[in-house]
């Protein structure tokens, strides 16, 4: 009896297996695709965050107005990536979150992520299910550097692009503006311990050397520690012209807060880490005054033809939109662009081929610039934005020299 | 500044890290001294102070973008926020013994020590709902008033973190050493039964217990907030895990033992960062941590726990 009843039910199970199971199986039939976005939506980084999700979400909507591409309209499906026990974005949690989008045959690309340590850990599981991810602020280089090809796409094929150019980049040029400009003779350095901080440090680091400024330390910050009084007193003993944070908010806040109290008169370097709108009220506004951060995209908030775009945001959301939130939306239209080329061509809308024609990107006349991208997945332009903290907000003050 | 000049100034901050260490020792001291539980909610009790302390100078119209406050409204200020705190902590402690860990009383083994790791996740993610994950900049209301000694300086906020810090553990040392209450409790921790005998409600004395040492634990909520000007949903863990050694490191149960031995915590976080990096602050605590537990396992200053005969 019972084994009557057991047979069919474990073959419906098998065969419900492979047809969910098939790559890309039901997808051409539907009419609504999937985007996924992981993002550490609650945590230290929420703000930023919450700014980039408006973006998708703009775009979506926009998108399936105009009566979506390639007869598909689209649907954002959105996870959360920061957990309570890390205070903010946890690279497992994104690992997770990305096999969910994988089991979900309606899920064609994905937009994200914004942190850097869960690009490392999302990169390989990407590679393995033929899938592609565009990420709207994640800049640590050696997700697609080829030199770490086995480790971050052991398939070989480019799954992670990039709206955004890389700490290649960002931390170099931080350096040529403070060594240009701001005549900073002497560094010592911090990161917070994450993929993305280090690696910008290390950047940074690499190239002040190679401009002569005196690199007088480097020592790694605990985000989830208190007291930064002991370094910070440590480096005021050395008596430095700068200091310089790779990192996220989570350390920043607390770093700026305490730094402003021990060495109020010492330049402050960041990167896109610490550009985030809420970054001058909770560090405290005096402690935020005068920070540099660097973006790893043009500037796109003061320019002229972006304002339409802004205001619609703003009226929108109620709230101010960042330069993340313009690589977001273009990161939905990207895919989009993508699914209609491969709708044209007759062939079934699957995650493999969008991937493939993600590659051959060419859009033109995007809020920044034109995007496409080269073999392995990086924008190719180059440019990096400097921003100051003036009167509690971030300032654009110009294209970060390259030399 | 000259090396001397900084290993001065690393001291100051070391002394005022160990009193914070030191405020929160205390209260998980008293309870391993009196019931021989390591309360892990405690961390979590000083975390939610710091939110209700928020709270409170919210309510009162101080925002994170007010301005310093000096003279009396400052005292009354000070004196009505700790206050009502350290009640609120009090009372949160009180509620955590009736409710959790009384009806665990008796039970033996690890059970009341696993019940305070999930009253301590409890409160993480009260606080989680209520105030959300974000880092909350807290009200600097106390003027950054300071002084010069070379190179190095002394913060008003410092001085008085030691001077408010110092006369709650000489209140206590006073309340244990020196009155009825405190030789109730003194009693029921060598033996819970025999106090009982000779008349000592020892229900009540546990309570108090928890009283004390959570509104301690409220006190120091509060000179973090000050002192860092900031706090958020995790900052129970790291400083927690810091007090916990230091109340290890003295000798469990034994009240001056943790003062003594968050100060200790507190100078080599500080000096430790200074000649080394602070990327091995833990690892350098838990060294000697292990190191202290190898050689002397009651402690530098010798365990006090009930003794029986």
């Amino acid at each position: 009896m019972r084994l009557r009843l057991m047979v069919p039910s474990v073959a419906l199970l098998l065969a419900l297996g492979l047809f969910l199971g098939w790559p890309g199986g039901g997808v051409a039939q539907q009419k609504v695709l999937k985007i996924g976005v992981s993002f550490p939506i609650t945590g230290a980084d929420a703000d930023s965050a919450d700014a980039m999700l408006k973006g998708i979400q703009m775009a979506v909507e926009e998108v399936n107005q105009k009566g979506g591409a390639g007869g598909y309209t689209f649907e954002a499906v959105v996870f959360d990536s920061a957990t309570p026990a890390a205070g903010q974005y946890d690279p497992a949690q994104a690992a997770t979150n990305y096999k969910k989008f994988i089991a979900d045959n309606l899920v064609v690309a994905a937009v994200g992520p914004i942190m850097s340590g869960e690009g490392k850990a999302i990169s390989p599981i990407l590679s393995e299910a033929d899938m592609a991810t565009v990420t709207p602020s994640s800049t640590n280089p050696d997700i697609t550097d080829p030199k770490f090809k086995d480790q971050y796409r052991p398939k070989g094929k480019a799954v992670y692009f990039r709206n955004v150019t890389t700490d290649a980049y960002q931390g170099p040029n931080m350096a040529n503006h403070a060594f240009h400009k701001l005549k900073v003779k002497s560094v010592y350095v911090v990161d917070d311990g994450g993929a993305f901080g280090v690696g910008i440090a290390d950047s940074f680091t690499r190239r002040a050397k190679e401009l002569g400024i005196k690199v007088l330390g480097r020592d790694q910050l605990n985000p989830k520690e208190a007291d930064y009084k002991t370094i910070l007193t440590k480096v005021k003993g050395m008596n430095p012209d700068a200091l310089y944070y790779g990192g996220v908010q989570q350390a920043a806040v607390k770093l700026a807060r305490q730094a402003y109290e021990i060495m109020p008169k010492v330049h402050k370097l960041g990167s896109d880490g610490i550009y985030d709108l809420s970054f001058p009220e909770q560090a405290g506004k005096e402690a935020a005054e005068g920070w540099w951060a660097s973006n790893a995209s043009p500037d796109m908030l003061d320019d002229p033809k972006a304002q339409e775009w802004i205001n619609k945001y703003k009226s929108k959301f109620k709230r101010d939109p960042t330069n993340y939130a313009i690589t977001s939306y273009n990161g939905v239209f990207v895919i989009a662009d993508a699914v209609s080329r491969v709708a044209k061509t007759g062939k079934p809308v699957t995650r493999a081929a969008v991937r493939e024609a993600l590659e051959k990107t060419d859009l033109k006349g995007t809020l920044q610039g034109p995007i496409s991208y080269d073999a392995n997945g990086d924008i190719k332009t180059k440019t990096v934005a400097l921003y100051q903290v003036k009167d509690g907000k971030f300032k654009y003050v110009g294209v970060a020299p390259e030399k | 500044m000259t090396l001397f000049e900084i290993l001065l100034q690393q001291v100051v901050n070391g002394l005022a890290l160990g009193l914070m260490y030191a405020l929160l020792a205390l209260g998980f001291t008293m309870v391993y001294g009196i019931i021989e539980l390591i309360n892990f909610a405690h961390f979590s009790v000083f975390m939610t102070g710091t939110f209700v302390g928020l709270t409170i100078l919210n309510l009162m119209g101080f925002t994170g973008s007010s301005k310093a406050i000096t003279g009396l409204p400052l005292v009354v200020t000070l004196v009505f926020v700790f206050a009502l705190t350290m009640l609120a902590t009090g009372v949160l402690g009180v509620l955590i013994e009736r409710l959790c860990l009384r009806p665990m009383r008796g039970v033996s083994g690890t059970a009341p020590m696993i019940t305070t790791i999930g009253v301590a996740f409890i409160l993480i993610n009260l606080v989680l709902m209520i105030w959300g994950p974000q880092t909350q900049p807290f009200p600097e209301i106390i003027p950054d008033q300071r002084w010069a000694i070379g190179q190095a300086e002394v913060t008003f906020r410092q001085v008085l973190l030691a001077v408010a810090g110092l006369a709650l553990m000489v209140g206590l040392n006073y309340l244990v050493q020196r009155t009825a209450l405190g030789k109730a409790m003194r009693a029921t921790a060598q033996d819970a039964d025999a106090a009982q005998m000779m008349g000592v409600d020892v229900d009540r004395i546990i309570l108090l217990t928890f009283f004390l040492g959570s509104a301690l634990a409220g006190a120091g909520s509060l000179f973090f907030g000050f002192y860092y000007g900031f706090t958020g949903f995790y900052i129970g863990y790291t400083t927690g895990l810091r007090a916990f050694t230091s109340a290890v490191l003295g000798g469990i149960g034994n009240i001056p033992g943790a003062v003594l031995g968050a100060i200790i915590i507190g100078l080599v976080q500080s000096l430790g960062g200074q000649l080394l990096e602070v990327r091995w602050t833990d690892v350098i605590i838990f060294s000697i941590l292990i190191t202290v537990l190898v050689f002397r396992p009651t402690g530098l200053f010798g365990i006090q726990t009930p003794q029986k005969a």
